[in-house]
């Protein structure tokens, strides 16, 4: 049997270009863009000023996962945010293109159309399109380290024959779409499309089936939600297992721009770690991260703002003692719990129950190109 | 080593646990003229209410009866009967974890104020199971959602002055 030989990336982009021009490929118009959110649940929030469509999803898309958006070709969004890790890394520091390490861990983008403010820690970016700015132009630490580049790259889509089908069609009414505000409202409407309520938890709660989770996980779900218990829902509340939702005709969150922030006392929060003191400068806030849903949590380790624990285990032994740290700005919801090794191992059933298997292997959000995978870089050395 | 107060929270979680499928019921003790231990079918024989809550942009509607519905058949003073020292008692409500919250007379009583406090055994249509337990109450005026008490297993009248 002769090895089928691979066919070049160039030639599929080709192919997709002559597609998109023989109008062989959709072209969609704003609004036709369908959420696949279950009944009983909410829409997200769509900013008016970048309403949703099919075409402009489908160039995020493409966006997310082009490595030309970096400085070297080495790296794009979808290298922080891996589609099978629920979009984070599996490290506890980010990696920039020229090697630089982040001082905190990648969040998940998962229901990230539902979050009112982004990052781990800033009140300030309330922007899904303004938060893409930050890894593509920022320089401390260099993450696409794509600033003063702007225009080549542009110029770079300008000529690619896919880009040339994407973008006027996912911003008809433009003479020239090729913008870098263009590209960071097409990925941004890209990752506010990956919404998750398929685990096997939603199924078990919402979707009326009792079996859809093992009797640990029922154990788990009632620690977690007691009071007396773990309390884990006072931090990791509602649906979305988070400190509040924005959705469709909401504003941001009741509890207030600075009340979904906690001090974990998981470390000493040394510079530039120090949270939301990083932007407010008052003591009382240092250590203060903002709290992140919980949705899939058993993929995206390892956990905490800075990656510092490894495991489910882990986490569960630093909350059960109260934190790890003598910390004054220690959130007094962080107290310790009489758990038993069995009621942590139920509390961890719970938690993996709330993995959406389907969300990490849905086509919709994977790399269009077919490139992206474990080990993949576009230079050939596979990343370690 | 585990307290004995964790230990009596343990027991009740398991007791929890194995009791959800076998009648679970609302006791209804303390200074009333009447005891009751109230099933969902008892429930389901008594005036029925609704109430639609949004959490998180999820709404959710609750059916029940009117606490002050079950506070009647126990015997608690209501209307021109709660006045005087009936005035200084409370219903503490007890969840099978051990969680507590109180709701003073008046405030549960319609001639005082409409309230509208449910005590809820199903939400959506289907009974309430898993860490919502198989009655809950749910208190739609309430800012935060303290007093939405789940698990609920218990509701004590206590008078401060008798």
């Amino acid at each position: 049997m002769i090895p089928r030989k691979p066919v070049p990336c160039w030639y599929k982009r080709l192919l997709y270009g002559l597609a998109l021009s023989a109008g062989l490929m959709p072209v969609s118009i704003a609004g036709d863009f369908q959420w696949d959110v279950p009944q009983g649940f909410p829409r997200p929030f769509v900013p008016a000023d970048n309403p949703m469509s099919a075409a402009k999803v489908q160039l995020g898309r493409y966006l997310f996962y082009d490595k030309r958006i970096s400085v070297n070709g080495t790296e794009s969004c979808a290298s922080c945010h891996r589609q099978e890790l629920a979009f984070t890394d599996g490290r506890a520091h980010a990696e920039g293109a020229t090697g630089a390490l982040h001082p905190r861990s990648s969040m998940s983008l998962v229901n990230v159309a539902y979050e009112a403010y982004f990052t781990w820690a800033n009140p300030a970016l309330a922007s899904l399109e303004e938060q893409a700015l930050v890894p593509m132009l920022g320089g401390d630490p260099v993450e696409l380290g794509l600033k003063g580049r702007e225009q080549e790259f542009l110029a770079t889509l300008r000529s690619d024959p896919v880009y040339q089908g994407l973008f006027p069609s996912a911003f008809p009414n433009e003479a020239n779409p090729y913008s870098l505000g263009n590209v960071t409202k097409a990925i941004a409407a890209f990752e506010r499309s990956i919404v998750s309520m398929r685990s096997p938890y939603d199924r078990y709660r919402w979707g009326g089936d009792p079996s859809a989770i093992s009797d640990a996980a029922k154990r788990g779900e009632i620690i977690f939600s007691s009071s007396e218990r773990g309390g884990c829902f006072r931090c990791h509340g509602g649906w979305n297992f988070n400190s509040g939702v924005r959705f469709e005709g909401s504003e941001p969150p009741r509890s207030g721009r600075f009340a979904g922030f906690f001090n974990t006392a998981v470390t000493t929060y040394a510079a530039p770690n120090r949270g939301l003191f990083e932007y407010t400068h008052k003591p009382e806030d240092i250590g203060r991260f903002r709290v992140p849903s919980l949705r899939n949590i058993a993929v995206t380790g390892p956990y905490m703002h800075d990656g510092s624990l490894a495991t489910l285990e882990a986490v569960i032994d630093h909350y059960a003692a109260g934190g790890r740290m003598h910390d004054p700005n220690k959130s007094d919801l962080i107290r310790p719990l009489n758990l038993r090794e069995a009621d942590k191992r139920d509390l961890i059933e719970f938690l993996k129950s709330l993995t959406d298997e389907e969300m990490l292997h849905d086509p919709r959000w994977s790399d269009p190109r077919g490139e992206t995978r474990p080990g993949y870089r576009s230079t050939g050395s596979p990343r370690r | 080593m585990f307290t004995r107060r964790s230990l009596v929270l343990t027991a009740g979680l398991a007791a929890l646990l194995g009791a959800q499928d076998k009648s679970p019921a609302i006791q209804v003790t303390g200074a009333v003229k009447q005891e009751l231990t109230l099933t969902a079918d008892d429930l389901a024989k008594m005036p029925r209410a609704t109430v639609k809550t949004s959490s998180n942009g999820m709404e959710t509607v609750y059916e029940g009866v009117w606490l002050h519905e079950v506070l009647k058949r126990a015997g608690v003073p209501q209307g021109s009967e709660l006045r005087n020292k009936a005035l200084a008692s409370y219903v503490l409500a007890q969840a099978q974890d051990g969680y507590e919250v109180v709701f003073s007379l008046a405030e549960l009583d319609p001639s005082f104020i409409d309230n509208e406090i449910l005590l809820a055994d199903t939400a959506n249509g289907k009974p309430l199971f898993g860490a919502q337990g198989r009655f809950r109450l749910v208190v739609p005026k309430d800012k935060p959602g303290a007093r939405s008490i789940r698990m609920l297993s218990r509701l004590e009248v206590v008078e401060l002055r008798k």
